[in-house]
C-alpha cells in the first residue's frame, strides 16, 4: 500500500478521482511532470512514477527480452504467456489479455507493460487493470527510429537507463558493422522478402524486415509494396506479382513465427510456379523467425546479420580469423560449423517450446553458456544440428565451450553433416577398438577425410583449428 | 362455459398442429433421405499445407472417384489445427461434429465415416464418441474402418510397402519405418505390423515409434544385429507433417535421421506420408466399401 501511494500513475489518479478526468492527458493535475521519471507513453498517456518500478508485468514477448536485455529482470514478476526468451523468461509466471484480469490484480504488480494493440483487442481487460489502481503502460515502436525512445522508456520505468545507453550504442555499432560489411558487395542481391503464406504477403519497405534487407546490403524486389492499413507494415503481394519477378529474386526470405504455415524449406520450392524462380534454382530460400525480424528487440542485430549471411555468406561467414594451428576449443569448433556451413542460427519457433520435453538438449539450458555470450547462437546451432556433442550431470546440461575439440568428435560432426558412404577399402586402423564409433572413423579414414599417423588414427589426440577447416573442406 | 370451450378447442387444435409438426420434422430432419449419400473422410488434420492435400485430400480424392453417387467431405478432428487453419489463412474446416450437424441439416440419410487413421487408437474413438449421438438422426450411419484392422489390412500394407519401397529387399540396407506410437493399446498394432513383415521374410526392415514401443533404442538394436551398413527412413504416418519433418527425417539432434547418422550409419529419409501412397488411397477406399456392404458397420 505504501508502494502504492508513492506511485503516481496519472491514469489511477485520473480513475480514482473524477469520472470527468477519465481523460487522462487532459488532466494536468494527477501527472507530476516533475517526478523522477515522466514520460508519455504510444496510447498518449502521461506516466509519472517517483521511483522505478518493483513489479512489473510484461504482457508482450519483446518487452520481456528488452527487460532481460536491460538487467531489469528482478523487477519482472509475471510474462506474457507464449514468450519464451530470454530462456529464463519462460519460468516466470505467465500472463495473458484473453485471461480473467483478476489473475494479475491479484498478483499485485506496480507496473503492466501493455502494447496499444492490446487495448484494442482487449479494452474491458485493461479497463479492469485502470479501475485495479494498477499502472498501465502502453509502449510499442512501429517503426525503427522509435526503438531507442521505446527502449529509453523501458529503462526509465527500470531505473536501467545506463545499460540502456550502453546497448544502444552497441545496437547500433553493430547494425552499422554489418552495413559497412556488406554495402560494397557485388552484385547486389535482390530479395523477396514473405511475411506470410496466405496471399504471398510481404512487408513494406519501411518497416523493420524491410529495413533489415537494406542494412544487409540487398535490394527489396517488392519495394513497391503498399499496405492496405495506414502505417501498416504487412503488404499483400500476390504470386503473379512474384512470378513475374522471378528472373530477378536471387534470395527468397519466408518470415517463421505465429503465422507461420508450417512447411519447410522444400515446401516453399514445391509451391505451383515457384520453379521458374531464380532463388529457387539456385537453392537460396531460407526461413526467418519473426522474432529476430520483425520484433523491436537487441535481437533484431541478430535478423540484420541473418539476412546479411543469406546475401552474402562469403563476407559474413568469414572465418580467417580461426586459420592457425592453435588447439581448437569447442566454441571455435561450433563457430567453425556453423559459418563453414552457412548454417541459419536455430531459434525455436514454437511458444510451447519448454511445454514438451525435449528430447535432447533444451535450447538455452546450457549452465555454461548464457544467452548473453557471443557464441551462444553458434553453440546452440552446432548442437542442434546434432554435429556437435554436449553432457548431462542429473537435470543439468553441459557444453564444456573451453574444452578441446578429438580426432573422434571432429570425425562424428564431419560424418553427420556429410553424405559419406562405405566404399569397401576397409583401410587397417590399428586402434580401431580404441574408437567408440569405429564405423563413422572407417568410412571417414576409407573416405580420404582423416589420415592415419603410422597406422593410427589416435581418437583422443585435440584437433587444432586448421585441422576443423580441412575436415569440414571435405564436406 | 363457452369459453372453456373455446380455449379447450384452441388448445386441442394447437397440440395437434405441434404433434403433426413434430412428427412432420422428425421424418424430414431426424432421418433423412437415404438416397442422399455422403461420405465423411476423418483425419486428424494438419497445418503443413504442402502436404495436407498430398495425403489427406489425395485419399479424399481417391475415394470421390470410387464413389461417384456419394458427396464426400471433410472434417479434422484436431481442433488446435482447425483453429489455426481459419485464424491464419481463413480457411473453414469442420470438426465431427460440426460436419454431422451439416449433414443432417441437408438431408443426407445416408452417411459412410471413414476415417484416415492408421488403427483404431484414441482419434478412432473419440471420432465414434462424436458420431454416435446421429445414429437417431440419420437413417444409415456407418463406419469405416481405420488402416490396419484385420489380418487383410496388414497383409494388403506388408504388400503395398514392398511394392512402393525398393529398399526392403536389398542386402545392405535396413529400411526403418516410423510410426507415431500411443498410449492406447492399439498400439501393438506397431509390433503386429513388424511381425508380419518378418514373417513374410523382410528381414531388415523394421517398424519404430516417436513416442511409444518400440522406440528408437528397440530400432537401433535390430540395426546392430541385421549388419546394415545403410539404413532408409520412412515415416509410418498418414501425414508427412510435424512429425515427419523435424521427429524422423530432421537434420538435427534427436531426430531418427541424425541419431541413426551417429551410430554410423549412411542413412536416407524419405518425408512421405502415407496418404502419398496409391496402395493406402486404395485401402481406404475398400474400408468404405466394407462400410457400405455392411461389413464395416459398427453397433
Amino acid at each position: 500500500m505504501i508502494r502504492a501511494k508513492r506511485i503516481l500513475c496519472a491514469l489511477l489518479s485520473v480513475v480514482m478521482i473524477t469520472v470527468l478526468a477519465a481523460c487522462a492527458n487532459n488532466s494536468k493535475k494527477q501527472v507530476n511532470r516533475n517526478a523522477a521519471i515522466y514520460f508519455t507513453d504510444d496510447a498518449g498517456k502521461e506516466i509519472s512514477l517517483d521511483a522505478p518500478a518493483e513489479r512489473i508485468i510484461s504482457l508482450y514477448s519483446a518487452h520481456t527480452e528488452n527487460l532481460y536485455s536491460l538487467g531489469a529482470e528482478d523487477r519482472l514478476i509475471g510474462n506474457y504467456h507464449t514468450a519464451v526468451y530470454p530462456p529464463e523468461a519462460a519460468k516466470l509466471d505467465m500472463y495473458d489479455y484473453s485471461a480473467d484480469p483478476e489473475k494479475i490484480i491479484t498478483a499485485n504488480p506496480d507496473v503492466v507493460i501493455i502494447r496499444p494493440h492490446i487495448s484494442r483487442t482487449a479494452p474491458d481487460f485493461v479497463e479492469a487493470l485502470l479501475n485495479a489502481g494498477i499502472c498501465v503502460v502502453s509502449l510499442y515502436p512501429d517503426s525503427l527510429d522509435k526503438f531507442d525512445d521505446y527502449i529509453n522508456k523501458l529503462a526509465a520505468l527500470t531505473g536501467t537507463e545506463e545499460k540502456a545507453s550502453e546497448l544502444l550504442d552497441k545496437f547500433h555499432s553493430e547494425l552499422q558493422e554489418i552495413t559497412a560489411l556488406t554495402k560494397d558487395s557485388e552484385p547486389k542481391q535482390s530479395v523477396f522478402f514473405e511475411s506470410t503464406e496466405t496471399n504471398i504477403r510481404t512487408t513494406t519497405p519501411d518497416s523493420m524486415a524491410g529495413q533489415a534487407i537494406t542494412m544487409a546490403g540487398g535490394i527489396n524486389v517488392a519495394s513497391d509494396a503498399v499496405s492496405s492499413e495506414k502505417g501498416g507494415t504487412i503488404a499483400e503481394y500476390g504470386i503473379e506479382r512474384v512470378l513475374e519477378k522471378a528472373d530477378d529474386i536471387d534470395v527468397y526470405v519466408s518470415q517463421r513465427g505465429a503465422m507461420n504455415s508450417g512447411g519447410s524449406l522444400e515446401s516453399i520450392a514445391e509451391r505451383d510456379g515457384y520453379d521458374v524462380i531464380k532463388a529457387v534454382k539456385n537453392k537460396r530460400v531460407y526461413t526467418i523467425n519473426e522474432k529476430l525480424i520483425s520484433s523491436p528487440t537487441f535481437r533484431y542485430v541478430k535478423g540484420v546479420r541473418e539476412m546479411a549471411r543469406y546475401l552474402c555468406p562469403d563476407i559474413m561467414d568469414n572465418y580467417d580469423e580461426y586459420r592457425n594451428d592453435k588447439e581448437a576449443t569447442r566454441k571455435d569448433f561450433a563457430n567453425l560449423i556453423v559459418k563453414h556451413e552457412h548454417m541459419p542460427i536455430y531459434i525455436p519457433s514454437s511458444s510451447k517450446y519448454y511445454d514438451t520435453p525435449a528430447k535432447g538438449h533444451t535450447f538455452g539450458l546450457f549452465e555454461d553458456v548464457k544467452w548473453q555470450d557471443n557464441d551462444f547462437d553458434y553453440i546452440e546451432t552446432a548442437v542442434y544440428s546434432g554435429a556437435v556433442l554436449w553432457t548431462k550431470d542429473g537435470d543439468k546440461e553441459y557444453f564444456h565451450p573451453d574444452k578441446s575439440v578429438t580426432r573422434e568428435e571432429l570425425a562424428k560432426a564431419v560424418f553427420v553433416l556429410g553424405d559419406f558412404a562405405s566404399n569397401g577399402k576397409d583401410t587397417p586402423v590399428s586402434d580401431l577398438s580404441e574408437c567408440d564409433n569405429s564405423r563413422i572413423v572407417q568410412i571417414l579414414v576409407d573416405n580420404g577425410v582423416f589420415d592415419l599417423n603410422g597406422g593410427s588414427f589416435e581418437p583422443e589426440r585435440s584437433v587444432t583449428n586448421n585441422e576443423i577447416i580441412a575436415a569440414l573442406d571435405m564436406l | 362455459m363457452k369459453i372453456k370451450k373455446i380455449l379447450a378447442a384452441a388448445l386441442a387444435g394447437a397440440v395437434l398442429t405441434g404433434v403433426c409438426a413434430c412428427t412432420a420434422n422428425s421424418t424430414v430432419e431426424t432421418k433423412g433421405d437415404v438416397s442422399k449419400q455422403a461420405i465423411l473422410v476423418v483425419s486428424f488434420g494438419t497445418s503443413y499445407n504442402d502436404t495436407r492435400e498430398k495425403t489427406i485430400g489425395a485419399v479424399e480424392k481417391a475415394i470421390e472417384a470410387s464413389f461417384p453417387d456419394y458427396d464426400v467431405r471433410r472434417a479434422f478432428t484436431s481442433q488446435t489445427i482447425i483453429n489455426k487453419l481459419k485464424d491464419r489463412d481463413g480457411e473453414e474446416i469442420d470438426n465431427v461434429t460440426e460436419a454431422m450437424d451439416r449433414l443432417v441439416s441437408d438431408g443426407y440419410g445416408t452417411v459412410i465415416v471413414q476415417p484416415t487413421h492408421i488403427m483404431n487408437g484414441y482419434e478412432y474413438d473419440e471420432m465414434i464418441e462424436a458420431c454416435a449421438p446421429y445414429e437417431d438422426k440419420i437413417e444409415n450411419l456407418r463406419y469405416g474402418k481405420p488402416a490396419l484392422s484385420s489380418d487383410e489390412d496388414y497383409e494388403a500394407v506388408v504388400k503395398l510397402l514392398a511394392d512402393e519401397t525398393p529398399d526392403m529387399t536389398a542386402e545392405d540396407t535396413a529400411v526403418v519405418f516410423v510410426g507415431h506410437g500411443t498410449e492406447h493399446f492399439a498400439n501393438a498394432a506397431y509390433s503386429a505390423l513388424a511381425y508380419r513383415l518378418a514373417a513374410e521374410g523382410y528381414s531388415k526392415t523394421f517398424v519404430g515409434t516417436v513416442e511409444a514401443y518400440p522406440g528408437m533404442d528397440e530400432v537401433k538394436a535390430k540395426l546392430e544385429n541385421s549388419g546394415v551398413s545403410k539404413v532408409a527412413l520412412f515415416p509410418f504416418m498418414i501425414v508427412a507433417g510435424d512429425h515427419a519433418s523435424n521427429d524422423i527425417c530432421g537434420e538435427e539432434e534427436g531426430s531418427w535421421y541424425t541419431e541413426l547418422k551417429k551410430e554410423g550409419y549412411e542413412v536416407t529419409a524419405v518425408k512421405k506420408g502415407l496418404g502419398e501412397y496409391a496402395g493406402i488411397q486404395q485401402l481406404f477406399v475398400s474400408h468404405v466399401e466394407d462400410a457400405i456392404n455392411g461389413d464395416g458397420e459398427e453397433e
